[in-house]
C-alpha cells in the first residue's frame, strides 16, 4: 500500500504537527457520505487506508493470513452492504470497521475444530507479539492512522504488565476468561479483575481520540 | 448481589469477547431486553473503539487491495460485463419465441386459408350454377339463438332444384330437418337436410315425380323415425316458386 504523498510530513516539524490528516478532502463529503452514496472510488480508498490495519488485527487473532484475508474481504462487503443502514451516524467509521473484523475474526477462531492447535501455534510465535512489537519500519510512521496507532500503545503502556497481558490475550488473542486463567496460570477471578481494571483506564485514555478515517 | 448485577460486572468482558460461548449466548439474549446495559455496551464500544488500532498494520501482498475492491464490487461489475452477453442470449431467446409464434401462427394461417379457398370455390360453383337460374327463393329461418335460412334455385340446365340450409343448429334430438315439394296433389316428401349452424347443406333434387308443376317447397322438423307422406312437424319454412 502506497500512502497518499500528504501524509508524509515534513522533516523537523514538532511531533503534534506531523500527524496525518484524516482521510478525507477538504471540500468534499467525508468518506462516509460517499459511501453510502455508492462511489466506488470511496470504497476502493477505505480499502487502501483499511486494510493494513485489519490485516494486523485479524492476522494476530488467526495467526492465518489466507484466513485473515477473507475476514477482511467479509468485514469490507459487509461495510458496503451496511452503510446506509447503520443507525448511529455519529459512529466512527474506522472503529466499526475494527469491531467487525475483529467479532468475524473471533468468531471464526472459536468455530474452528483445530482452534486449540491454532492458539498453540500462536503460542509458539508469541501470542503478545503482533500488539507488543515495536514498530521500527522506518517509512511506517508516515502510514495514515500511525499516529493512533502510538496513542493507544502510549495508552496500553501505561497499565501494569500483568494487566497489558490480560487485554492483549483477551483482546488481540481472541481468548475467554478461563483460557486466559489456564495460560497464565492464575483464578479465573483475577482475570475477570484485571480485565475490568485495564478497562476501566483504557476506555479513559482512548475516549478522546477521535477517527482518523472521516 | 441480583441477577443484573451479573451483566453489569460482565459488560466489559463481553465486549472485549473475553466470556465463554454460554455466557455470551446469555448476554446477548439480555441485551435486547435491557436498555440500560445497552447503552453501556454502545459506550465502550465507543470509548474502547481506538484499541483495535494497537495491532501492527500489516502490509497486504500485491494486488489484495485491488482483489478486495473488485471482489465486493464484482456483482455489479459481473452484471455491467454480462450485459451485452446478456442482451444478446436474450435477443435470442426473444428471436427463438417470435420465431416459433411466427410459426405456429402461419401454420393457423395457411390452414385457414385453405378452409377459406375451399369455401370460395364451393361458392363460385354454386353462383356459377345461380348466375343461370330464372328462380331463386329466399327464406329467413329463426331457430332459438340461430338466425339461417333457406335458399332455393333452379338448374335449367339439368332441370334439378339446389336447395342450401344454412345458419341453422343440428336438428333437435331424435327430429330432422325434413325437405318437402309442395305439388299440385300435395306434399311430397323429399331429402333429410343435416347442417349445424357452422355447416350449411347442400342438396341438388330431381323435380318430384308427381304430375303436375311444382308449386313451392316447405321445410319441417320432423320426427327422425316418423316417415309420415304428410308433414306433421313445426314449419320452418314455406315457399312459392
Amino acid at each position: 500500500m502506497s500512502p497518499p504523498p500528504d501524509a508524509k510530513p515534513p522533516l523537523g516539524e514538532p511531533a503534534a504537527s506531523r500527524r496525518p490528516a484524516p482521510l478525507t478532502l477538504a471540500g468534499q463529503s467525508s468518506l462516509r457520505d460517499r459511501l453510502i452514496a455508492r462511489d466506488e472510488r470511496a470504497l476502493v480508498e477505505l480499502i487502501d487506508a483499511a486494510t493494513p490495519w485489519l490485516l494486523g488485527l485479524v492476522q494476530g487473532i488467526l495467526q492465518d493470513q489466507d484466513e485473515a484475508e477473507e475476514v477482511v474481504l467479509e468485514t469490507f462487503r459487509i461495510a458496503w452492504d451496511r452503510i446506509a443502514t447503520v443507525g448511529d451516524e455519529h459512529e466512527a467509521l474506522m472503529p466499526w470497521l475494527l469491531r467487525i473484523a475483529r467479532n468475524r475474526a473471533i468468531d471464526r477462531l472459536r468455530r474452528r475444530a483445530r482452534w486449540r492447535r491454532k492458539t498453540e501455534r500462536a503460542e509458539s510465535l508469541g501470542a503478545l507479539g503482533p500488539a507488543t512489537a515495536p514498530f521500527s519500519e522506518p517509512d511506517e510512521s508516515a502510514h495514515p492512522g500511525w499516529h493512533v496507532h502510538e496513542s493507544v500503545h502510549a495508552a496500553l503502556r501505561t497499565l501494569p504488565e500483568e494487566q497489558q497481558k490480560v487485554v492483549r490475550l483477551a483482546y488481540f488473542g481472541g481468548l475467554t476468561h478461563s483460557e486466559i486463567a489456564q495460560r497464565l496460570g492464575i483464578p479465573m477471578g483475577t482475570v475477570k479483575t484485571r480485565l475490568r481494571l485495564a478497562f476501566d483506564k483504557l476506555r479513559l485514555a482512548l475516549a478522546p481520540i477521535q477517527d482518523w478515517v472521516r | 448481589m441480583t441477577p443484573h448485577d451479573w451483566y453489569v460486572e460482565n459488560r466489559v468482558a463481553f465486549v472485549a469477547r473475553a466470556l465463554e460461548a454460554s455466557e455470551e449466548r446469555l448476554f446477548s439474549d439480555h441485551l435486547p431486553r435491557c436498555e440500560e446495559c445497552r447503552r453501556e455496551v454502545a459506550r465502550l464500544e465507543r470509548d474502547l473503539g481506538a484499541l483495535p488500532m494497537a495491532a501492527t498494520p500489516v502490509a497486504p501482498r500485491p494486488g489484495l487491495t485491488h482483489h478486495l475492491a473488485d471482489a465486493i464490487l464484482y456483482r455489479r461489475v459481473w452484471w455491467r460485463r454480462a450485459g451485452p452477453a446478456f442482451a444478446a442470449a436474450a435477443a435470442v431467446i426473444l428471436a427463438v419465441g417470435f420465431g416459433m409464434r411466427e410459426r405456429q401462427q402461419r401454420s393457423t394461417l395457411t390452414s385457414a386459408l385453405t378452409d377459406r379457398e375451399r369455401e370460395l370455390s364451393a361458392l363460385r360453383d354454386t353462383l356459377s350454377i345461380w348466375r343461370e337460374s330464372q328462380r331463386v327463393v329466399q327464406r329467413d329461418i329463426a331457430m332459438g339463438n340461430h338466425r339461417g335460412g333457406l335458399l332455393i334455385f333452379d338448374d335449367p340446365t339439368t332441370h334439378r332444384w339446389n336447395v342450401v340450409m344454412h345458419g341453422l343448429p343440428a336438428a333437435p334430438a331424435d327430429s330432422v330437418y325434413q325437405f318437402w315439394f309442395i305439388t299440385r296433389s300435395g306434399m311430397v316428401r323429399s331429402v333429410e337436410l343435416r347442417c349445424d349452424a357452422n355447416k350449411p347443406a347442400f342438396a341438388t333434387l330431381d323435380m318430384p315425380k308427381t304430375p303436375g308443376p311444382v308449386m313451392g317447397a316447405a321445410l319441417t322438423v320432423e320426427p327422425a323415425v316418423n316417415h309420415s307422406p304428410e308433414p306433421h312437424g313445426l314449419e320452418l319454412a314455406h315457399v312459392q316458386f
